[in-house]
């Protein structure tokens, strides 16, 4: 269980600038074991903050982050992160870069070949093990990180707008792959997005937030039901979520002006 | 398309070529002459302007006569001493002097890049020792080290280990940050974040101060043979300047320009076979 209590978060004064820039205002969340957890927002509304936080790569001003109880003081391999970039390592192979978190945590020799072959199955990856990143695509160098980040079987997944480098083809066949994994594992993940379809096919629960301060503007159960399918996006209860987050991201779109 | 400018830069040349096309096969062939053309036409006007006979045989020979006396070098020696006697010594120098310098050098950088007490530590004695020209070092070199090896090894070895030390730490600090958290996540310690990603990450440019580590070394090595010894190619040059044989300084002049191509050439290949990468990610 994440547990985020009423958490601040301020940056120095940048330029000369007299007051310091507060990036999150009580942030308030909790997050249940196997519960998926998307964030949307704006850029610039915290909400990477609010996941490098969570990583540990980053602390809050005040306020507190508990993970099952203890406060999260730097990353560890419980809490994979997944990053905007694949940030695979140029120099190792498909295989060794899935198989990172292993040699690091384990040595190479604690690698279980028979979980990394499923793994890179699963991902669609097993005809590349051999490849270096540079050869292959943004969405499978996407997949791989995701690999990376399962492999050492992590309770939470952080994943900060994964798949807002890829286009619309590649983003919706990732989006599959991702659901198909959690199907599987069911760890608990905290997915950042500024997707707002994106957000809600993913999750079970969708925090909206706006800027200047960072805060979570509104929260909101999505019930649609599991597997979830691209389709999906087209249907009435679909379209009534989505209203509801743009109503919070875009207030003066929702109030039309009257027709002249 | 940008093919001739990378192909220009000895560093874009081996991504060019990879990533032509067929297309391009023809443009290809043709540039893959240009380095002989240009040398040919160069000893072309060598010729020519020695021919004209403008300038005295003794301020410039023509390609013929430095081509004999190169001959008579190699055959039957030079002032006591076999040419390969004198490319050798040369060599050894350079590799003993060079080689420690990178040995110490890059672990020296890499730690200069992740420790703050260290950087502090150095960063003063790098900065004052950098702009010092190496000529200046000579005379203690000689009265410290005497005028045997040991001090072009370790003038060598001055001269050039600020350069790779800057490199690699440069190259290190400009690791991504997503990298080093990567690993961290997965509990990655000091040291495992220094060999599994700072240094494969500075690879790149710890290659590139390599090459320009080996200019500067045949630069202050050639230096300090023509003060204090008997062989070795600087030595051979100084010797036939003071007995005014300008086509044996010119022979040491062209040996030393194709030994340092040859050099650059061997880390190209090594670069390239460890680093294919470079550039594309």
């Amino acid at each position: 269980m994440i547990e985020i209590r009423q958490v601040q978060k301020t940056y120095p004064p940048v330029n000369g600038a007299s007051e310091p820039v507060v990036a999150l205002e009580s942030v308030d969340v909790t997050i249940q074991p196997g519960e998926f957890v998307t964030v949307v927002g704006p850029s610039g509304c915290g909400k990477t903050t609010l996941l490098n936080m969570v990583a540990g790569f980053e602390h809050p001003t005040q306020g507190s982050i508990l993970l099952d109880g203890q406060e999260v003081r730097q990353p560890g391999p419980e809490r994979a992160v997944v990053f905007q970039q694949p940030s695979l390592l140029p120099w190792l192979t498909i295989e060794d870069n899935v198989a990172f978190g292993i040699t690091i945590g384990h040595g190479k020799s604690q690698l279980d070949r028979g979980r990394l072959e499923g793994l890179m199955q699963t991902m669609g990856l097993s005809e590349f093990s051999r490849h270096y990143p540079y050869q292959l695509s943004g969405g499978m160098q996407q997949r791989c990180a995701i690999a990376r980040a399962v492999i050492t079987d992590p309770a939470i997944l952080l994943m900060d707008e994964p798949f807002g480098a890829l286009d619309a083809q590649t983003r919706s066949d990732m989006q599959r792959f991702l659901l198909a994994l959690w199907t599987d594992l069911h760890h608990t993940v905290l997915f950042i997005t500024h997707d707002v379809e994106e957000a809600i096919l993913l999750a079970d629960r969708v925090l909206v937030m706006t800027p200047r301060p960072g805060h979570i503007a509104k929260e909101l159960k999505i019930n649609l039901a599991r597997p979830r399918y691209w389709d999906m996006v087209m249907a009435p209860e679909f379209t009534e979520y989505k209203r509801k987050i743009l109503a919070v991201l875009r207030p003066e779109s929702s109030a039309r002006p009257a027709s002249g | 398309m940008g093919y001739p400018l990378e192909k220009a830069s000895a560093m874009g040349s081996e991504r060019s070529v990879e990533s032509q096309s067929t297309a391009d096969a023809s443009k290809i062939s043709y540039h893959r002459h240009m380095p002989w053309l240009v040398v040919s036409a160069l000893i072309g006007c060598w010729w020519v302007v020695s021919a004209l006979h403008i300038f005295t045989p003794l301020a410039l020979p023509s390609p013929v006569h430095v081509v004999r006396d190169g001959y008579v070098i190699a055959t039957t020696g030079y002032n006591g001493y076999s040419l390969l006697d004198n490319i050798g010594a040369s060599v050894l120098r350079i590799a003993v002097g060079f080689f420690a310098a990178i040995i110490v050098g890059v672990p020296v950088g890499l730690l200069m890049a992740s420790s703050k007490l260290v950087f502090n530590a150095i960063d003063p004695l790098l900065q004052f020792f950098r702009p010092i020209p190496p000529l200046a070092y000579i005379p203690v070199m000689i009265i410290w080290f005497g005028a045997g090896q040991m001090s072009k090894f370790i003038l060598i070895f001055i001269c050039t280990i600020p350069i790779i030390i800057i490199n690699a730490m440069s190259g290190a600090k400009n690791v991504q940050e997503t990298r080093i958290r990567v690993a961290q996540v997965f509990g990655a310690d000091r040291h495992q974040l220094l060999r599994y990603v700072i240094l494969p990450s500075a690879l790149p440019e710890i290659f590139t101060g390599m090459r320009v580590g080996i200019g500067v070394a045949w630069t202050c090595l050639v230096a300090a043979e023509m003060i204090a010894a008997q062989t070795g190619l600087g030595a051979m040059i100084l010797t036939a300047g003071n007995e005014l044989r300008t086509g044996v300084v010119f022979v040491g002049i062209i040996l030393i320009g194709i030994i340092g191509y040859l050099m650059e050439l061997t880390i190209r290949t090594v670069e390239r076979r460890l680093i294919p990468w470079k550039g594309k990610a």
